[in-house]
Formats: C-alpha cells, sequence, structure tokens
C-alpha cells in the first residue's frame, strides 16, 4: 500500500467511539475499548502517532512520590504504577522497574532552617527525619517498599553520586518504558482488534445536537458517532471549547532533556537518581526532573520546565541546556559532558489547576475530556483508562467484553537483540536482513522496511527513526540518512526528493545535483562564463 | 552459522588506512587476508572526495578521491586480497575473534591470526556541540552533505549557513556554491580557522564566501525545515557575545566542527584509547594495547593528509605481518611524549626499538619561525626549521634508526623558537 493510497482512504461515515488525539492516553483509551467494541475511530492532525508530548519525555513511570497529596494525579500515579506490567503485557513494548534513588544533600533544606540548628541535629534532620519524612509521605499516597539507605547505601548502590549525599531513600516501584514504541504498540494492539486510525485528520469542530454530541468534524469529512474521548493534550482545551465542553486552560510548558551515547553511560546510572528538595524549595511546578537511564542504556538528564506562549515551541535554549549542565553538575560531578548526542524538547500540557481534568461534560452528553495529563500522564496511563471506562459505563454505555479480542500485540524483530544463530537463520531467509543500514544501533534494511509497512506505517524518517532508531546513535544518522532515505522512496514509490524527515514541509532534499544551476542558468545567472 | 573462518588477517574498514594496510601485509608476505567494508563500495570516504589536493607526498602528484584510492583498489583487486563488501563487523574480543554479517554470507565467524583495525572516524554533530534551538530538516554535517552531493546526486540545500571552517566545511563551501547553491558565510568559533591555508583560498577567497571568525550559531529556527539560524559573535571564553546576534536566513545549516575517531568496536575488544587523540594508544607497528590487534588511519587519530593515513596503513599492515609470522619482538617499552606547544604524538610508545620511527603530532597553538625537536633522554636526534605550524596541520618528525634501545626512558617532541630567528 502506498503513501498516496492511505491517504486516499475516505473517512468512515459513523463510528460508536471517537478518540480525537493519538498520544499514548488516546492510544491506550483506544485499546481498552476494543476490548469491548471494534467501532473505534481515532483521529490525529500529524502524520504519525506520539507526535506530542508522547514522543518527548522522559520515560519514566513514576511511583507517585512527586505528587501532591489529594490531587488525582497522585491517585492515579500510584495506581497506575502497580497496574503497568499488566498494562504492557503482550504488548511486545520493554518496561523496567529501575527504582529510583531520592539523595539526600545538605541542599535539601533551606539554609535558614538550617541555620536554628546544631550540628547533631542538623545530621540527624538529613539522614533520619527527612528519610523518614519520605518514607511517611509514601506510606499515606499507598507506595509500599520504600528503604532508607544510609550514605554508604547510597555510594554502593550509584557510585557516581556526589560526595556530598547525606543519606538517600530508594523506591523500588520506579520504572521506565519507551513512551513511543508504547503508544505506537497500543495503538497497533487497538488496530487489530478492529479499530480504524486517521492521520493528517484534524478536528476543526462537532456538531452538538440537543445537548449531546452528534458528529465529529474534520478536514476529511464529518464522522457520526455519539461517543467522543478529548485526548488532545496539548491542544484538549481548543478541542473541547469546539465542542462547547471546556472551559479549563491548557498553557504549554516546554521541558528539554539531554540524551547521552548509551556506550558511555550505559552504568552511570543504574536507576534514576534524583536531589531531594524540602517542598516549598522549588522554582518551578515540574517534579524536577532527574539522572536516569532510558530502557536502551543512554543516561538521561532533565527535564527543565519553561513556561511557553507557542503550543509547537519545542526548541531548547542556551538557557535550559546551562540549567541541566549546572543542576546536574553537583548530583552527579563526573557525568560525561563530551557524550552527549542529543538534546530534545516536548510540551507539557497542563491546567492552571496543575491536576489532570477526567470528566464527562456537563455541557455536551458524549464528551469526555481526557486533558490536562503532564508528568506523571504516562505513569498514569492505565490507571486514567480504568477510570475513562467508569467514566463511560456511567454515561449509560453497556460494555460487554468480546469473545474475539486478540490479546497480543506481535514486536517488531529487533536484530540488533538477537542471537547470532536467529541473525543467520533470518539473513538465509530474505538477505535484507544482513543489510546494516544503522550503524550505531544496527538496525537492518529489513527492520526499515517492515516499519514502513507496519499497521501504522512510518511514513517519514523520524517515523522510521522512532520505530527502529536509525539515526538514534551518535552518529545522528549522518551514516544512515540517506538509506534511509532511499528505502522510503523505494517502499512508498515516491522520488526521493518527497521524502520528508518529520511531514509536509520537513525535506531532506531540496533536489537533484544540476536542478539550481538549471533554474539560475534560466534566470541568466551563469557561474561560469562559458563564452 | 557459517563455519568458523581462520585468515591469517582481517582488516576492518577499507577506506585508505584499511586498502593500505591489507596490500603492505599482503606485500609482506601474509596470505590469506580479509578486508571488510561496511559499505557497498571499496575507498571509504575518498570516492565523494572529488576535489583534488590528495596524493602530493605518496605519489608526487595531484589527484582527487576517487583517482587516489583507484590506484589502491586496482592493486587491491590484482592482489588476492579477499575483499567483503556491504559487511558490519558487529563483534569484536581480545582474542581477535570477530562476528560480521552481510546479506550474502549471513554471520560470519573469523578467528583472524591480526586484525587492523581501519574504521575511519566520523563526523560532530549538532548536539555534541549543542547548537540550542529547533530540530528541523536542513541541519547536515558537511561530509554527510558531500556524500548526498557527490555520490547520491542530490542537493541538500538552496540557501546555506556553514559552521565551522574544518577543511571539509570549507571545501562543502565551494561544492555548494559550484551546484549553484548560495552559501551566505563560514562561521567559526575560534579566532583561527580550522582548516588548511590551500582550501581557505581556493574555496572561500576565490569563491567571495565570508569566513566569521569567533563567531558562531546561537540558535536554529524552523520547526519543520530550517528558516534562519542566529549567529553571534563570541568573547575570548567562546560565549557568545549578547547584543552581537544577527538573524540570517537559510534553508541549511552545514556543521564542520570536527572528526572523532571511531572506536566502538576497539572498545569492545578492550583496546585502550588515548584521552587526547581519541583513538588506540599504538606503538611504533601501530599495534595497540591489546596483542595482535593494529589501528591505522583516522582511527587513530585525525590525519589531515590522506598521504599520513596510508604511510599509517602500511606500517600497521607491515606490523601485522610480522606478528602473524612470529617475527615482531619487544625490546623495551619506551614512551613518546608530548613538550612544549605538543598537544599529542602517535605513536605514543615504543616497544620494538629496532627501526627508524615517523611520528605524528599535532601543535596546542599556532606558532611562527619554529623549530621541531625529538629528544631522546634529552639528546636531540631530529631537528629542523618551520617556518610556521598551526593546529590543523599534522607535523611529521622522525626518529632516525639506531636512536632508540633498551636503555631508553623517554622520547619527547617539541616545538620550541628557533633561536636564531630571535
Amino acid at each position: 500500500m502506498s503513501f498516496k493510497a492511505r491517504n486516499c482512504q475516505l473517512l468512515p461515515t459513523r463510528a460508536e467511539i471517537v478518540v480525537v488525539g493519538a498520544g499514548v492516553i488516546g492510544c491506550a483509551i483506544a485499546r481498552e475499548l476494543t476490548r469491548y467494541t471494534p467501532d473505534v475511530l481515532v483521529l490525529d492532525k500529524e502524520n504519525d502517532v506520539a507526535c506530542g508530548a508522547s514522543k518527548a519525555n522522559n520515560a519514566e513511570i513514576h511511583s507517585g512520590i512527586g505528587e501532591d497529596p489529594g490531587t488525582l494525579k497522585q491517585k492515579l500515579n500510584v495506581r497506575g504504577n502497580r497496574m503497568y506490567d499488566e498494562f504492557v503485557r503482550g504488548l511486545g513494548v520493554e518496561f523496567k522497574r529501575q527504582g529510583l534513588l531520592i539523595v539526600i544533600t545538605p541542599r535539601s533544606a533551606p539554609p535558614e532552617l538550617l541555620e536554628r540548628m546544631n550540628e547533631e541535629d542538623r545530621r540527624r534532620f538529613f539522614t533520619e527525619v527527612i528519610p523518614r519524612g519520605i518514607v511517611n509521605f509514601g506510606k499515606k499516597a499507598g507506595i509500599t517498599g520504600l528503604r532508607i539507605l544510609s550514605r554508604e547505601e547510597v555510594f554502593e548502590r550509584e557510585p557516581n553520586v556526589t560526595r556530598e549525599a547525606l543519606a538517600g531513600v530508594f523506591d523500588p516501584n520506579y520504572g521506565m518504558v519507551c513512551p513511543y514504541k508504547l503508544t505506537i504498540a497500543l495503538v497497533e494492539h487497538a488496530v487489530l482488534n478492529g479499530a480504524k486510525v486517521f492521520l493528517n485528520t484534524e478536528v476543526n469542530g462537532f456538531r452538538v445536537e440537543g445537548g449531546r454530541v452528534r458528529a465529529v468534524i474534520t478536514n476529511r469529512g464529518e464522522v457520526e458517532t455519539s461517543l467522543v474521548i478529548n485526548a488532545a493534550g496539548v491542544f484538549a482545551d481548543e478541542v473541547a471549547d469546539m465542542a462547547g465542553a471546556g472551559g479549563f486552560r491548557i498553557h504549554p510548558r516546554k521541558g528539554a532533556t539531554l540524551l547521552f551515547d548509551r556506550d558511555v553511560t550505559s552504568e552511570y546510572v543504574r536507576s534514576s537518581v534524583a536531589e531531594f528538595r524540602l517542598p516549598g524549595m522549588k522554582k518551578t511546578k515540574s517534579k524536577g526532573g532527574g539522572a536516569m537511564p532510558t530502557v536502551e542504556g543512554n543516561l538521561q538528564l532533565g527535564p527543565t520546565a519553561v513556561e511557553v506562549e507557542d503550543k509547537y515551541d519545542t526548541s531548547i535554549s542556551a538557557e535550559e541546556i546551562e540549567e541541566i549542565f549546572e543542576r546536574f553538575h553537583y548530583l552527579l560531578p563526573d557525568f560525561p559532558r563530551d557524550a552527549v548526542i542529543s538534546a530534545f524538547s516536548g510540551i507539557r500540557a497542563p491546567t492552571y489547576e496543575e491536576d489532570f481534568v477526567i470528566e464527562a461534560s456537563d455541557k455536551v452528553f458524549g464528551f469526555v475530556n481526557v486533558a490536562g495529563i503532564q508528568s506523571p500522564g504516562l505513569a498514569s496511563a492505565p490507571a486514567i483508562v480504568e477510570m475513562v471506562m467508569g467514566i463511560i459505563k456511567d454515561l449509560g454505555w453497556e460494555l460487554e467484553e468480546r469473545k474475539d479480542f486478540i490479546p497480543e500485540r506481535p514486536a517488531p524483530i529487533k536484530f540488533s537483540e538477537l542471537s547470532n544463530e536467529e541473525r543467520h537463520r533470518l539473513i538465509m531467509e530474505d538477505p535484507r536482513w544482513g543489510h546494516v543500514v544503522c550503524r550505531c544501533e544496527t538496525v537492518t534494511e529489513m527492520e526499515v522496511v517492515n516499519a514502513i509497512h507496519s499497521i501504522i506505517p512510518a511514513t517519514d524518517m523520524d517515523g522510521v527513526k522512532r520505530r527502529t532508531r536509525t539515526g538514534m546513535g551518535r552518529c545522528q544518522g549522518s551514516f544512515c540518512g540517506h538509506r534511509v532515505a532511499a528505502i522510503l522512496a523505494r517502499e512508498l514509490g515516491i522520488p526521493v526528493t518527497e521524502v520528508t524527515k518529520s511531514g509536509e514541509g520537513s525535506p531532506i532534499y531540496v533536489g537533484r545535483t544540476k536542478d539550481l544551476l538549471l533554474q539560475n542558468d534560466l534566470r541568466g545567472e551563469r557561474l561560469v562564463d562559458e563564452g | 552459522m557459517t563455519k568458523i573462518l581462520r585468515p591469517d588477517a582481517v582488516v576492518i574498514g577499507a577506506g585508505p588506512a584499511g586498502l593500505g594496510a591489507a596490500l603492505a601485509a599482503r606485500e609482506a608476505g601474509l596470505e590469506e587476508i580479509f578486508l571488510l567494508e561496511r559499505d557497498f563500495e571499496l575507498g571509504g570516504i575518498l570516492p565523494q572526495c572529488i576535489h583534488d589536493g590528495f596524493g602530493s607526498i605518496v605519489f608526487d602528484q595531484v589527484l582527487t578521491g576517487p583517482e587516489y584510492a583507484q590506484r589502491f583498489i586496482d592493486k587491491v583487486e590484482r592482489s588476492g586480497i579477499e575483499v567483503f563488501l556491504d559487511t558490519m563487523v558487529l563483534e569484536l574480543r581480545s582474542d581477535r575473534s570477530l562476528v560480521a554479517v552481510n546479506s550474502r554470507d549471513g554471520v560470519l565467524r573469523m578467528e583472524p591470526g591480526a586484525v587492523v583495525l581501519a574504521m575511519g572516524c566520523r563526523e560532530r554533530t549538532r548536539h555534541q556541540v549543542l547548537i540550542p534551538g529547533y530540530r528541523p530538516a536542513g541541519v547536515i554535517c558537511a561530509g554527510a552533505a558531500q556524500r548526498y552531493i557527490n555520490i547520491e546526486g542530490l542537493m541538500p540545500g538552496r540557501r546555506v549557513v556553514i559552521l565551522g571552517s574544518g577543511d571539509i566545511g570549507l571545501i562543502m563551501a565551494r561544492r555548494f556554491t559550484l551546484e549553484g547553491a548560495e552559501v551566505e558565510g563560514v562561521y567559526e568559533i575560534m579566532d583561527h580557522p580550522g582548516g588548511l591555508t590551500r582550501n581557505l583560498v581556493q574555496c572561500l577567497h576565490d569563491f567571495d564566501i565570508p569566513l566569521h571568525l569567533s563567531h558562531t550559531v546561537t540558535f536554529i529556527h524552523g520547526r519543520k525545515r530550517v528558516e534562519a539560524v542566529t549567529v553571534a559573535k563570541v568573547n575570548e571564553n567562546r560565549k557568545p557575545i549578547p547584543g552581537t546576534e544577527r538573524l540570517v536566513e537559510c534553508d541549511t545549516l552545514v556543521l564542520s566542527v570536527g572528526l572523532i575517531p571511531e572506536n566502538e568496536l576497539s572498545k569492545k575488544a578492550g583496546v585502550v584509547l588515548h584521552p587526547a587523540t581519541g583513538g588506540p594508544v599504538v606503538d611504533e607497528l601501530m599495534e595497540t594495547s591489546v596483542e595482535g590487534i593494529f589501528a591505522c588511519g583516522n582511527v587513530v587519530c585525525v590525519f589531515d593528509l590522506v598521504d599520513y593515513v596510508t604511510f599509517t596503513a602500511e606500517v600497521a599492515g607491515r606490523g601485522a605481518a610480522e606478528f602473524v609470522q612470529g617475527r615482531r619482538r619487544w625490546r623495551g617499552e619506551v614512551p613518546v611524549r608530548p613538550g612544549r606547544n605538543v598537544r599529542f604524538v602517535v605513536p605514543q610508545r615504543l616497544r620494538c626499538l629496532d627501526r627508524e620511527v615517523e611520528l605524528y603530532f599535532r601543535v596546542q597553538r599556532p606558532e611562527r619561525s619554529v623549530r621541531v625537536r625529538v629528544l631522546v633522554d634529552g639528546r636531540v636526534v631530529h631537528s629542523r626549521k618551520a617556518r610556521m605550524v598551526r593546529p590543523p596541520e599534522m607535523v611529521r618528525a622522525s626518529i632516525p634508526a639506531g636512536a632508540l634501545n633498551e636503555g631508553v626512558r623517554e622520547v619527547v617532541v617539541e616545538v620550541t623558537p628557533d633561536e636564531k630567528e630571535a
């Protein structure tokens, strides 16, 4: 199926349930819905799933220890974390619980508080009062397994942590998942079970009659429906307003993260590591981030938290880079600055109340907002899904489990993770398995081809990258870029000059050689006078 | 899986280094030599270097990159060296056993008598120099741009800003111009150019392309494709000076901000790398810290001239042959230390001590009217005048045969002001 054919598919005229937004939350809800009905339609304006916050976050499955008591965020985070193993089962997505080491340092308390203490009090404050406080805080929130660590135990666990560390608390519940691979897996699982996904499809409005939602109006036509799930991330407020089901505002908050070379940093930190700050000391609304290993083994530092005007502002500023370096220079004094291979930013979608908004609209029947999902949204996803299903039931939908639900989504084969025997067997079956396209991440031609022809097909360089890791290594695509572009062109049946990095307006090439000379010639601008 | 292959030597990489090493090993009498190359053709980066300037020392001729490579490729094709193209080495261990893969043979297991590392280098990317901004299409390393234009026949941009005045950046400034693209300027963060003088003249000056020293790119604009970059003057600490920013519209940012020896395999084999070169610590046979694993060319340190790459390759190829033939003998261990105004020296150690040794080094800072000297335990064994030394240009010096023996404690290479002129 070619790229063009896919875009020519007609939008269905009716769907039982429409999910707006193909981020991790929208896709997780869609997958859950397909347990009951195959008639689920997912819409997204981008050309791939996971194009917003789901592709650019720290991939952490928090425990809830960083959230304020009494918030929906904390409740769903604690529950979501517990549900995670079950949530990812059968998806073919790697999930590991690396834990979080909370490091207590002299900076963990404000100086004005410490001034009033004598030395012994101070020691007790850092090594007993604070750690116990953290553990008790966790207990109240329902977070179990927290362990107080002495200074020595901190270093034993994480030898690269600052020698200024005074004590620590280890939270074994913290996990890591690749957020865009999870999103892709969830939505592919949904599609396997009958859901339809329409990308490049922008919601422009809703038809609401008699206080009930009747249809979704898109740039590609209208879809009749009686139930809409608004999971539009940073745009959720605008989507809700289109239906008259709003009342909250999303203000974009940017988070930038630095990513390091796996070869240099795979052992640098074993768990997530964060410095403790007493409540009220933090300058920003973010949990403050930390250092953590991705599921692939790259060290990650960040994220920052910067309020921005533009919901598309995924830039990273010099100040943010400086801030990350400054912050982690203290916590991990010798972290390998030279091994940075990438830096990225994502946009959080907080409301002014800083809490999740998960509710059926009281203005428009059949319109469910799942909004304000900033961190720990990824960690809360299973519990958010559960809550949304409860809301749908309360609205009167009869949810009967299908008997023909397919419980598993087959994961794409990763050449780099196979044994040599398996590699050999595959190459003998199809030589494309023996052609390594990306040398840094050992990705073969066959994996790229598979990504382009997968259920949610990769249609550009970034799409292939997210699915296969081409260009994610230390050379950042310098060696493999033209090869991946050529495979995309071949498989999509388009000229290579139409291959893009991330959809329309992002061509890799501007033309063929001599094209410009010819154009200049036509304009009478000859570089070399041939007379 | 295929049975284990046991050639005399495996050379990893078939650029100028690998080609030269394989041929030298062959000439030194090794029978079965495998040359493994991950690309579809021999020559490494040379086929895309269609400009001239190669071979003035080796061949006493000025050749283009493809011409230079072809001289070796022709010899390899007649030599009986077995070439594996599109073949990627996945694993290399300290016992020299390795696993490679290609689409014809599947997984190949080899246990060669010797290994020569000749993987070359790669380009530093925008994130390694941490340029703030967006991540649009149109940010590209100079070598990749060269590949796109000269091999793929595709233009990566119309209006180009180049960051970094390394040789590839300068050459690409000219190449883009010759293809009808507009090069707005070359920006260099240092207060001196990064490339060879001849390239400054032939690639920038002759085409009226401005070079802005002490400038850098401080922001990349454009969400989908590059729309502009902000450039700014930098102070002596290479930090942008507020108020000097200027917005330059362009659709492409080409980076020529340094090369890094490609040593991922070397690390897997436990080869010790040198912090200043980023490549293996080698001796006068180009043997690394792991016995029987040799290295040559840009994998050892980034050379400015391909001729030097060829010279080190010949040493490594002959060394591998000596090793396999059981002729290689260590007589001692003598460190080669960088002295005044020397950043690093290759080789870093001497163990055979029985031959003339060619030393390659880079200076720390530009200096006029100097003397390049090699001292063996304080005794000058090599001394010559140089009108000018600059960090981008590799300097050669040599230790004559007979100057070394088991009792020597150290060799020092230094650059000192030439007293006679002072």
